[in-house]
């Protein structure tokens, strides 16, 4: 991949050993190609996720970890060790399933007892770990109950009791929290995350909810049509997207292209593009063909006039959305289109529709990705 | 909702419930009342007592009917259930195109003339049957084997073979209903195949195994015509009683006092399997 950022920043703290490798890993289903090879390291106590849209191969790399796919390709070795010929219910760590998976038929006490069950734990021990276990998911009231008692959060905590009672150093999550609304999503996420960080097992997260990407993830694995399209922290994915791809789906939605290089410096290069000449912070990219430049829309600042790239609009319409207002703009000469996302301030006026505007953004605040075609 | 089903179908309700009382529950009503009804001088007299019934109990060889009549059904529903569930477990383990296939193949029988299969499993075990064929071509005997036909044994066999479907397609049901999902679970929790088996898809399919014993031993305790078919004298059961005193001996309060009696089993054995197969997890 020939990103057009130097910027590897995607390998953090050096000294941490990754966990579980993954070398060439392919899967393919008879035609198609739902991941093509593909290397991946996941660090030893870290929360990754696997983020993409739907058919994106994501759930089929976790899957495929988890043993329940072969892979047609590829190696994948935990702790050093190759676990290709290890059967499911030999590997060393857990899953928690999409839909949660419950046994129906034993109470949330037994779900989670049940890793210890099959290992032959003595009762006494079993009962003492899975007590500690509902204690950590605050499920310690509802042992008793039967998953078809439960609503969908308690659920999805007894489903993570289950999956952390034997101690694996990693646990897989296939969208655990796809069938919760909104709130009680925000909330899981948070429980996740705190329930990750003092257990210190690592967990490997698949979701297609960026926002949630963004919250929970110590690093991202964006991936698109069976290949990774970057890792990284969420906020190298967030400020230093490499692709357009990558830049949309994190939400910067200004996407300037055809982009030229005009010239480069050491850290700064001018790039033109349809809205006229823009400065750009950051290392100079290795390939100069097939750019974009890509804004964020929290980017733009209305009539600044000390910004570094200034450009001539004409307001297209504004709407007034709580927190922040959204102005559309249309470049004054080309008839492109901006989006504008500014703080909403009730002492300031909002732009007038149809009036002229001039909007600015730091050099710092875009960057030069991989353009449509590739 | 409920306002609406109570007031805005009460034509359709009425309907209904007239075809219930009037088709199904007056006729078996009336038909049981015959058994408290004595028969003097070969006349049925219309004075209600309990003499049928004291009769019954105090008659050893009805009791003794009763009670292997009880054990065959017991013998057939226990014997279906081990084999009807390998059979299921089987089907179920096949891929999806070959499942749907084997399950057709064994409701074919369903549709099929009841003494027509009784007089096919005539055929397979009379002396020239299919069954010694068998066991002389594999050198299991020298000659045919007479004692398969005209006894208790061959009403075993043929009823546990022609209500063998009662008993499979339940527990198909009850496995197919088994989300795939919590049988990876089950694996990814560290879970041999055998452990699953034993601590998951047992349990989970335990219902309809329930509901298909419970149809073998109702329908097996009341059969008449399999016993009269292939059991010869020693096979005289309850069902064949019951025949007896309503098309030879035209006694029919005996017959319905008879009747009573196995419905009694019927609804005790089927409130004691909706127990069973109703188990707490599954509100």
């Amino acid at each position: 991949m020939d990103a057009p950022d130097t910027d590897s920043r995607h390998e953090v703290a050096g000294d941490r050993t990754p966990l579980l490798r993954i070398r060439g890993l392919g899967v393919r289903f008879q035609d198609f190609e739902a991941i093509r090879p593909l290397d991946l390291d996941v660090l030893n106590g870290e929360f990754l996720t696997v983020l993409g849209p739907s058919g994106s191969g994501k759930t089929t790399l976790l899957r495929t970890i988890a043993g329940f796919q072969q892979p047609t390709a590829g190696r994948i070795e935990f702790d050093g060790r190759d676990i290709a010929d290890v059967p499911i219910n030999r590997r060393p760590f857990n899953t928690v399933f999409q839909d949660y998976a419950l046994f129906p038929h034993l109470t949330v006490r037994e779900n989670v007892a049940f890793g210890l069950r099959v290992r032959g734990i003595a009762r006494a021990t079993r009962d003492a770990r899975v007590e500690d276990a509902l204690g950590i998911v605050e499920l310690e009231d509802l042992g008793d109950r039967y998953p078809a008692q439960l609503s969908g959060g308690q659920q999805q905590r007894t489903a993570l009791a289950r999956a952390m009672i034997c101690e694996p150093r990693l646990i897989l999550l296939d969208e655990p929290l796809a069938a919760l609304d909104a709130t009680l999503r925000r909330q899981m996420q948070k429980f996740l995350k705190v329930v990750q960080r003092r257990s210190g097992i690592t967990f490997v997260f698949v979701t297609h909810d960026q926002s949630e990407a963004i919250t929970v993830s110590d690093r991202i694995c964006v991936m698109r049509s069976g290949s990774i399209e970057q890792i990284g922290t969420p906020r190298d994915l967030y400020y230093r997207p490499r692709s357009r791809f990558v830049a949309a789906f994190f939400g910067a939605s200004n996407i300037l292209e055809p982009c030229r290089i005009e010239s480069t410096g050491e850290d700064t290069t001018m790039v033109s593009t349809p809205f006229g000449t823009i400065r750009v912070d950051g290392p100079p990219p290795r390939v100069r063909e097939g750019l974009a430049l890509a804004v964020r829309p929290e980017a733009l600042v209305p009539a600044a006039g000390d910004a570094c790239n200034r450009i001539e609009c004409e307001v297209v319409s504004v709407s007034f959305v709580g927190s922040e207002t959204i102005t559309e703009l249309e470049h004054s000469r080309t008839r492109h289109v901006l989006t504008m996302k500014t703080r909403s301030d009730p002492s300031t006026r909002q732009p007038v529709v149809g009036s002229r505007l001039e909007v600015g953004f730091d050099a710092a605040a875009c960057a030069l990705v991989k353009g449509a075609r590739e | 909702m409920t306002d609406k089903r109570m007031t805005g179908h009460v034509p359709g309700t009425i309907v209904l419930w007239a075809i219930c009382i009037l088709f199904i529950l007056v006729p078996l009503a009336s038909f049981l009342a015959y058994g408290f009804l004595p028969v003097i001088d070969n006349a049925i007299v219309y004075e209600p007592t309990l003499d049928n019934f004291v009769n019954i109990f105090s008659n050893s060889s009805y009791r003794t009917t009763f009670l292997r009549t009880m054990l065959l059904a017991f013998e057939v529903s226990v014997f279906n259930f081990v084999l009807g569930y390998a059979t299921a477990y089987f089907i179920w383990r096949r891929p999806p195109a070959w499942r749907n296939a084997l399950v057709i193949a064994l409701a074919i029988p369903l549709l099929m003339s009841y003494i027509i299969k009784i007089y096919a499993m005539r055929g397979v075990l009379g002396t020239n049957g299919l069954l010694n064929s068998a066991l002389l071509a594999f050198g299991v005997v020298d000659e045919p084997v007479s004692a398969l036909l005209f006894n208790l044994t061959a009403v075993r066999i043929t009823l546990s073979v022609v209500l063998l479907p009662f008993m499979v397609l339940p527990i198909c049901v009850a496995l197919e209903r088994i989300a795939p999902q919590v049988l990876q679970a089950a694996a990814d929790l560290g879970a041999s195949e055998i452990q699953t088996f034993r601590w998951v898809i047992l349990p989970l399919s335990l219902p309809g195994a329930i509901v298909g014993a419970m149809f073998t031993f109702v329908l097996a305790s009341g059969d008449f015509l399999a016993p009269e078919l292939v059991g010869g004298i020693e096979g005289f059961t309850f069902g064949r009683l019951v025949f007896s005193q309503f098309g030879l001996a035209f006694n029919w309060p005996l017959g319905a006092a008879l009747s009573v009696l196995l419905m009694v089993v019927a609804l005790a054995v089927i409130s004691v399997a909706r127990r069973l197969s109703n188990p707490r997890w599954q509100s």
